[in-house]
């Protein structure tokens, strides 16, 4: 035993022991969210709209589901021909380095300032009113760059010799991208966009100015109808002294928590499939 | 097989897509012909749980309308009723001189605000408290509860050497209006002054190290008993949660210099003085009227409403809504308005709301 | 070896698609619409101009955020960054404030140095707390723990980056707040309290390091995934050389892991120092929205930019001549610009660590 060896142990142990620090807010959160959604949790939830601090949560439930699945409606095609660009059709240009430097930006810009950006623009300036389609867009903003970069970097995985083969039998660059690139970036395109869902799900800062809120079930109307979601809810009845607005969001927080597990757990499948193939 | 099961699929959500926006085109017009209208409501934590109260009564014998109800200030409400993300703004406070035209302000209700406070020892008792020394709190100048000047006011009470940590709310608030414009009243030659902090819906506190600000009056009530030591001013329709949580509220000195504590007589004894008063465009301060039983904060609860509604079927629903509202067979009955302790609108405020209703077009 | 989703033929369905393929069906069409060149032009054209889309979006945040803050630039000038004070003015008085040709309310005056001051400092803690957290976390991943049982948790590492913020903000208003008003303050104030800026008092608990505290938990998962990314670039047959020679674990990460990533994990740092700048619900529902005063200690009050545009929005908006509103544009200008600032380092340090990293195992 000697001392670089001690040493070494040490240092895992005070290495395990940091790491530790970090499981004990975490597992302590689950437990709270948890502990205080269970006797909330039941069926009404899911069927009742909230009503005033009360009811359920059938509302912000859809509303949530509709929101983000507008959101990446706009961010999956518009991310992933984005990154088919940088990663198929010009990967080196100068543009595409601009193009690449820029998302990486955007996507630290804080959500709350394209929640701003939102509001001035869409609810104001275009009178569309607090609205689902402000919602999704602000979301869109936010979801981008991950599927941007998610689909480059799956594309810089697909070997070069499976395009050049393609290229020989005669395809041309539309087909190999199409039929080849995509197909075999498949799951890794797919892990970004769900990466978005999961991001866009968890969102309260850009929707408040965008999407407003309503405790009536969602119509289809895109512009001029507030929607309810679920962050809302966890944000606004934590706030309020009737227990039934409490017990609303914990529940609300169970939801979200359950949702971005379900979609990680999807996305993580995705990934394994992958590895098995190549 | 697989690849056209894999375009099937997606052929399959492109139609359903495309199926939904149209679905979202088309309703947004058929909603305004022929479903039921939807009314959308938003301010005044004050006024929200009575709006909650109010509307799945009226709802449940008015079928053709829905009506959504969100707590987010005052200022929210008269914000979003003028720029028209709201049919119905709720509002404590009256409009300001520089509100867009054609906004309206119709009193639906006459409600008061306590000042409370979390004193370990002394919430179940009510201190007595005075627009000076309340300044005093909110300008820093008074920083313990043992402070002097609190305990000339307080006779026969050894208040504990306690940091004073003054609450206010972040946003912007009929509930702030109404108390500042107390503190203005109260204290003309100093917080009324023109270089003193004056009254809004949203001011400019005075920075005092430790003040905490919490958003809608429930935000305050948390807030208050977090924070031994607090005061905080809060909408009456709370009080029965605040003292739930074991808060206390204070005998606030009225004009008169009697100490009063906002109880159904005293309120209506506020009231009186000022009712003959209300001007037609119902734009008036309630607050430090005189009377030697007054209680010193009251208000009216508004309805901020456009008089221009997006079409006369909206219209038509705002003005049958409003007037069920302050009707006393509708929604002034006592067993609405006892739970959240607010009083109905006197008969000649009944007329000149109606009056206000009418403009509705 | 190569990832075929279908269980087709790699040639043939290459020569299908390029000889137009299966008849019938709108997208074949449109795609034997592509199969000529034209179709290569157009592809590139689309997706570049998409792509192209993103600078668009940088550039419309900026311009909006610009011009909507433009009459407050002019109104406040650079009292704006240097005082303490935010003032909507008077609403309910009827004269107005007037000053270098924009228009207030009376008496208003917007200066953003507690929220600035706010911001910097919790987001300062977070960074402290997170940087051990996270690269201790990062090692344990990838240098100390058999790669199996290492990927998974760093599956539920990179879930917990994407805990939604108000979640957190619960745990914060249920059990952070209380715990540091009664007994973790009250023990930083007693133990630390020679050092000024923990001494109490304490207060409810709300406030910096309640605020630290919860963007740290935030921000350690963000970092500490980057991290291992950047530590799993770190040149195998080194490392393994260096532990053939007989060198520990720990001296392996010291004399090679660590030198070699530093610069990555840096980049990583500033990342998550990016997120805690920008975070908005948690802290909004911890910080206690102090305005007008800088922080007495490290357990007072706060506000930070990104919690103030929530909050003041709805007032802001209430005041009729718009310069409320003008203001909090400027904070969210200011906002974007300093994430800027904080990213762009950031970034450059990160793909450099990766390039090396690409061409090294080449």
């Amino acid at each position: 035993m000697t001392w670089r060896y001690i040493k070494d142990r040490l240092m895992l142990i005070l290495a395990s022991a940091l790491g530790l620090i970090l499981v004990i807010p975490i597992v302590g959160m689950i437990w709270l969210v948890v502990s205080r959604a269970l006797p909330a949790l039941n069926f009404q939830l899911f069927t009742q709209v909230t009503v005033g601090t009360g009811g359920g949560l059938a509302n912000a439930i859809v509303g949530t589901f509709y929101i983000v699945g507008l959101g990446l409606l706009i961010a999956a095609p518009l991310g992933i021909a984005a990154g088919v660009f940088l990663g198929e059709i010009a990967p080196t240009s100068r543009f595409s380095a601009m193009v690449r430097f820029t998302t990486d930006v955007l996507a630290g810009v804080p959500s709350i300032v394209i929640g701003y950006f939102g509001y001035v623009t869409m609810v104001l300036g275009l009178g569309w009113g607090f609205s689902t389609l402000a919602g999704a867009i602000a979301l869109a903003l936010i979801g981008i760059p991950y599927v941007v970069r998610s689909t480059e970097i799956a594309l810089s995985k697909v070997p070069r010799g499976m395009r050049e083969a393609s290229m020989a039998l005669g395809a041309n660059l539309t087909t190999t991208v199409w039929r080849v690139s995509l197909r075999s970036a498949a799951p890794g395109v797919l892990t970004g966009v769900l990466l978005a869902l999961s991001l866009a799900i968890g969102e309260t800062a850009p929707l408040l100015y965008t999407a407003g809120w309503s405790s009536y079930m969602p119509s289809f109307a895109l512009t001029h109808s507030p929607i309810g979601y679920l962050t809302y809810v966890v944000w606004t009845f934590i706030n309020e002294p009737f227990a039934s607005a409490n017990a609303l969001a914990y529940a609300a927080g169970f939801l979200l928590l359950v949702f971005i597990v379900l979609v990680n757990v999807i996305a993580r499948s995705l990934i394994k499939r992958a590895t098995v193939h190549s | 097989m697989q690849l056209s099961m894999r375009r099937a699929a997606v052929g399959i959500a492109l139609v359903s897509t495309l199926a939904l926006a149209v679905a979202g085109c088309g309703s947004t017009t058929s909603a305004a012909k022929s479903g039921p209208v939807a009314l959308q409501e938003t301010g005044s934590t004050l006024l929200y749980p009575l709006f909650n109260i109010w509307v799945p009564t009226y709802t449940k014998s008015h079928k053709g309308v829905t009506i959504t109800t969100a707590g987010t200030g005052s200022g929210t409400g008269i914000t979003d009723a003028g720029n028209g993300t709201v049919q119905i703004g709720a509002s404590d406070a009256y409009l300001a001189p520089g509100a867009p035209s054609g906004l309206l302000n119709i009193p639906l209700a006459i409600s008061a605000q306590q000042i409370m406070y979390n004193v370990p020892g002394f919430n179940s008792t009510h201190l007595q408290l005075s627009g000076p020394v309340l300044a005093g709190i909110y300008t820093g100048k008074i920083t313990n509860w043992d402070d002097p000047a609190i305990a000339a006011i307080n006779p026969g009470k050894t208040l504990p050497n306690l940091k004073i940590v003054p609450i206010h709310r972040t946003d912007g608030s009929g509930d702030t209006f109404l108390f500042t414009q107390y503190l203005s009243f109260s204290n003309p030659t100093t917080w009324g002054s023109s270089s003193g902090p004056q009254y809004a819906t949203s001011i400019t506190w005075p920075p005092v190290q430790g003040s905490v600000s919490a958003t809608g009056n429930g935000g305050m009530v948390g807030a208050l008993a977090q924070n031994p030591g607090g005061v905080a001013y809060i909408g009456i329709s709370y009080l029965n949660q605040a003292t739930q949580k074991g808060l206390g509220y204070a005998a606030v000195q009225n004009k008169a210099g009697n100490f009063v504590l906002p109880t159904q007589a005293n309120i209506t004894a506020a009231a009186q003085g000022k009712v003959s008063q209300t001007p037609k465009n119902e734009a008036i301060s309630l607050i430090y009227s005189s009377g030697a039983q007054a209680y010193p904060i009251i208000n009216y609860e508004y309805a901020i409403v456009n008089d221009q509604q997006s079409s006369t079927q909206v219209a038509s629903e705002v003005r049958t809504f409003l007037d069920w509202a302050i009707s006393s067979s509708g929604g002034n009955q006592q067993t609405f308005l006892s739970q959240v302790h607010f009083l109905p609108l006197p008969a000649a405020v009944v007329q000149l709301s109606q009056n206000q209703i009418s403009e509705i077009k | 070896m190569i990832a075929t989703p279908g269980r087709e033929n790699f040639a043939e369905r290459v020569r299908k698609g390029a000889t137009g393929g299966r008849a019938g069906g709108a997208l074949d069409a449109l795609q034997s619409l592509f199969h000529r060149r034209v179709g290569d032009i157009l592809l590139k054209v689309i997706t570049g101009a998409i792509a192209g889309g993103a600078l668009a979006a940088m550039l419309a945040i900026l311009i909006f955020l610009l011009r909507d803050s433009w009459p407050s630039i002019l109104y406040n000038g650079w009292h704006f960054v240097t005082t303490l004070t935010w003032n909507i003015g008077s609403l309910y008085s009827r004269t107005l404030s007037h000053h270098n040709g924009a228009t207030a309310a009376s008496g208003a005056a917007f200066g953003i140095v507690p929220f600035i001051v706010g911001t910097m400092l919790s987001s300062l803690i977070a960074v402290i707390l997170a940087i051990p957290l996270a690269v201790a976390l990062a090692l344990l991943l990838v240098e100390y723990l058999p790669a199996r049982i290492g990927d998974s948790l760093s599956f539920v590492v990179e879930m917990l980056a994407g805990v939604p913020s108000v979640v957190l903000g619960l745990w914060g208003i249920a059990v952070l707040i209380p715990w540091i008003g009664h007994d973790f303050g009250p023990f930083l104030s007693h133990w630390l309290g020679w050092i000024p800026f923990f001494k109490g008092p304490i207060g409810s608990g709300q406030g910096l390091l309640a605020s630290g505290l919860i963007l740290t938990v935030m921000i350690t998962p963000i970092i500490a995934a980057s991290t291992r990314d950047v530590l799993r670039q770190t040149p195998r047959e080194t490392k393994d050389g260096a532990l053939a020679l007989g060198l520990t674990r720990w001296e392996v990460i010291r004399g090679v892991s660590l030198p070699w990533a530093s610069s990555g994990i840096f980049g990583a740092v500033v990342l998550g120092l990016g997120r805690a700048l920008g975070e908005t619900m948690a802290v909004l529902m911890v910080s206690g929205s102090a305005a007008n005063y800088l922080p007495q200690n490290i357990y007072s009050p706060i506000g930070t930019m990104a919690a103030t545009i929530v909050s003041q929005l709805d007032s802001a908006m209430t005041d009729p001549t718009g310069m409320a509103v003008h203001a909090l544009a400027e904070v969210a200008l200011v906002l974007f610009l300093i994430s800027v600032v904080v990213n762009v380092p950031a970034r450059l340090l990160l793909s450099a660590a990766a390039r090396r990293g690409g061409s090294e195992a080449q």
